[in-house]
């Protein structure tokens, strides 16, 4: 008889239980990245945004009253990137996933969650292929390589020329570019936009950015007498070529490179050569509070959190904005189903200057972010400083090293 | 004129890193027979150990040079008593166990550094030299000119000294070297502990240049192996020969021809060495059959 009783109670006690763990069942995200490997920083620095978007929105009661967990899955090429997806597919139950430091990462990672049935959130991987290719499961939060080959153009249409005292056809540009798809298809980007406005391209340069010589594409650059000498690479690559036009010499009139050289590891390298050095990239915290709300309350976070500086800060700043849409786009679905999300991403609207680094929400029909956007920057003494566009920099900033000495 | 005296200056001083990177990797080669996938890892944990000096105790990498080469001898010498040694008669294993040091190290460093790219910044003014009308890096030409030294100075000891000539024996022929009396393990590990003292010296002299990463052995060991090819395994003037072979076509490819090809230049001149004559320009012939013969 007690033992019935017992049975009794234990079952109903389960089953409270149950009921209570249904409603407050986590949100799991998987998000993959190669967090070991050479790329380890900038993926960690992205995972850091996304899992500070997660705890600020646990402490707000979560997304649906569900709390946020997001589970990093290790992956350094795509092979391990699918069996990242279905490891926590099938051992951590992820709901969707997020990422993705790498474009053919994110490709084939995307691709295996498709076949899972689970929303892929991109929000540091470039490509245009990403969007292009229309699959259902993808949305992109950040910009895109388009938006950042634009965003290097109009920069130096519209700042550096006038300030070299150029119009568009009188001016010179070598375009030097890593050799991967990455720097390749943003150079062939460039090298079309400028080529439209009427601007000369004197050369366009590959180099591999693990080369431990380049001083050839120093010479030959040199040679080419540009005015302005645009890059696009990685670090390692981007702090020998600058040294190498130190030691050699090589002054040109102006430097504008794309997505990178605005991290902390360009000064300890370079120290006051990167004085004057223009930098196009993801928006950065002392953009004025107006058109980045959120990113003086963001940086605190971090600091409390990781008990240090992060060593670039807009690349977590940006991780985080990209997520804080995705949570918003979860609670307009009604949670993480596919097609809702779909529904939910081509329905959102969220004007410019909504999320903390001044990004806002609207998406184009194959779920590319329109209202995500880059800014540029120039290190003057020492920091990096956002200059354009000219309503988003501190009032009192002016351009230095122009044309560089 | 002008632009192809940079561009040979460029090529010598490019030899002079490839050739100091190439020589400890060789010597390894040559008389222990093993192929040393760390080498490059060794290189990079100096380099990291020589930033860690300067920023800590304000040491400069050329001071600090002599501490980071004797402790790197002291890790070659545990390396080859602890991780080779055990696995002698076994080289497949023993390249295995390499390549499981160098993932060890690459993820040692990178939990300690969380893969920041480090660098030293020892100023601009010294850091340029003009020779003849060309500028030039300081820290290459000195990295140029202790690549001669330490090559000069390796020739003179296994040319001169009895701990040297134990070494060219245990090259030509273990087993005949073991019947003249000299005690090849203890050859090894003399062998292993200079070839990672070299990778000290390399690190150290290399790091004012790069920027720091847990994943930059690699950059250095790829051309390491097409040079220790050509130059010919066992021989340590033929890899710095070889190794300013190298530097050189490499600055004129990517110069003349395009910066993008030439690393597939000096691909397919390791390879055409390696079918025409295997042994490489001053190798002793039958070195090439890295432990893959009876030799024990």
């Amino acid at each position: 008889m007690r033992k019935s009783y017992l049975t009794v109670a234990l079952l109903v006690a389960g089953l409270f239980t149950l009921s209570s763990t249904q409603a407050q069942e986590p949100i799991r995200i998987g998000d993959i990245s190669p967090f070991t490997g050479p790329l380890a920083q900038p993926a960690s620095e992205f995972a850091a945004g996304h899992e500070l978007a997660a705890d600020v929105i646990n402490a707000r009661g979560g997304v649906l009253g569900r709390k946020v967990v997001v589970i990093r899955g290790d992956a350094g090429n795509p092979q391990q990137g699918i069996s990242a997806v279905e490891k926590l597919v099938n051992q951590d139950k992820v709901d969707l996933f997020m990422g993705t430091y790498g474009s053919a990462l994110a490709n084939a990672a995307s691709d295996a969650a498709l076949r899972y049935n689970k929303f892929y959130w991109e929000t540091a991987s470039l490509a245009q292929e990403l969007t292009e290719r229309g699959l259902p499961n993808f949305a992109r939060g950040g910009p895109n390589a388009a938006i950042y080959a634009e965003s290097s153009v109009k920069s130096a249409l519209e700042v550096i020329a006038p300030k070299l005292g150029k119009k568009a056809d009188q001016l010179k540009v070598w375009i030097e570019h890593e050799e991967s798809v990455y720097g390749t298809s943003i150079a062939q980007m460039q090298k079309k936009l400028f080529e439209t406005a009427g601007v000369k391209v004197v050369g366009v340069g590959a180099h591999n950015f693990r080369a431990i010589d380049l001083n050839d594409a120093i010479l030959r650059a040199r040679g080419a007498t540009p005015d302005i000498w645009v890059l696009t690479g990685y670090v390692p690559d981007s702090t020998l070529l600058l040294r190498t036009m130190r030691d050699q010499g090589y002054v040109p009139p102006a430097i504008l490179m794309l997505g990178t050289g605005d991290g902390r590891e360009f000064q300890q390298a370079l120290g006051g050569f990167m004085d004057g050095i223009f930098v196009v990239n993801y928006p950065h915290e002392d953009v004025v509070p107006r058109f980045a709300p959120g990113a003086a309350a963001f940086m605190e976070a971090y600091r409390k959190k990781y008990g240090r500086e992060p060593s670039s800060p807009y690349l977590v700043l940006v991780g985080y904005t990209s997520t804080m849409i995705l949570f918003d786009v979860i609670a307009s679905a009604g949670g993480t189903d596919v097609d809702k999300m779909r529904a939910a991403v081509a329905a959102i609207d969220k004007p410019p200057y909504t999320y903390a680094n001044g990004y806002g929400a609207k998406f184009d029909a194959k779920m590319q972010n329109t209202r995500a956007f880059t800014n540029l920057t120039q290190w003057q003494k020492g920091r990096s400083v956002t200059v354009y566009p000219n309503e988003m920099a501190a009032p009192g900033v002016v351009l230095v090293n122009i044309p560089r000495k | 004129m002008d632009a192809l005296t940079n561009v040979l200056v460029s090529g010598l001083l490019l030899g002079g890193i490839y050739a100091l990177v190439s020589v400890g990797l060789n010597l390894i080669f040559g008389v222990v027979r093993i192929v040393n996938f760390a080498q490059g890892e060794l290189i990079m944990v100096a380099m990291y150990a020589t930033y860690f000096c300067f920023t800590v105790f304000g040491l400069h990498p050329y001071v600090a040079v002599f501490l980071v080469m004797p402790a790197m001898f002291l890790f070659g010498v545990v390396m080859q008593r602890l991780l080779l040694e055990p696995l002698r008669g076994e080289p497949l294993m023993q390249i295995f166990a390499t390549f499981g040091l160098l993932m060890l190290l690459q993820n040692v460093v990178l939990a300690l550094t969380r893969g920041e790219g480090m660098s030293l910044n020892l100023g601009d003014s010294a850091s340029v030299i003009t020779l003849l009308g060309i500028k030039a890096s300081s820290a290459r030409v000195v990295i140029f000119a202790a690549s001669a030294l330490i090559v000069g100075t390796l020739t003179l000891f296994l040319q001169f000294t009895l701990a040297g000539k134990a070494v060219r024996a245990v090259i030509q022929d273990q087993d005949a070297a073991r019947l003249m009396g000299i005690n090849v393990e203890r050859t090894f590990l003399l062998v292993v502990g200079v070839g990672a003292a070299l990778a000290g010296v390399a690190g150290s002299l290399l790091a004012p240049i790069y920027t720091l990463s847990p994943y930059i052995g690699a950059n250095f060991i790829m051309p390491a192996f097409a040079v220790v090819v050509l130059g010919g395994l066992g021989s340590v003037t033929g890899a710095y020969i070889g190794g300013i072979a190298v530097g050189l076509v490499e600055a004129l490819a990517g110069y003349y021809i395009d910066p993008a090809l030439k690393q597939a230049i000096w691909f397919a001149i390791f390879i055409a060495v390696l079918v025409i004559r295997p042994s490489g320009l001053m190798g002793k012939a039958g070195a090439e059959e890295i432990g893959l013969s009876d030799h024990h």
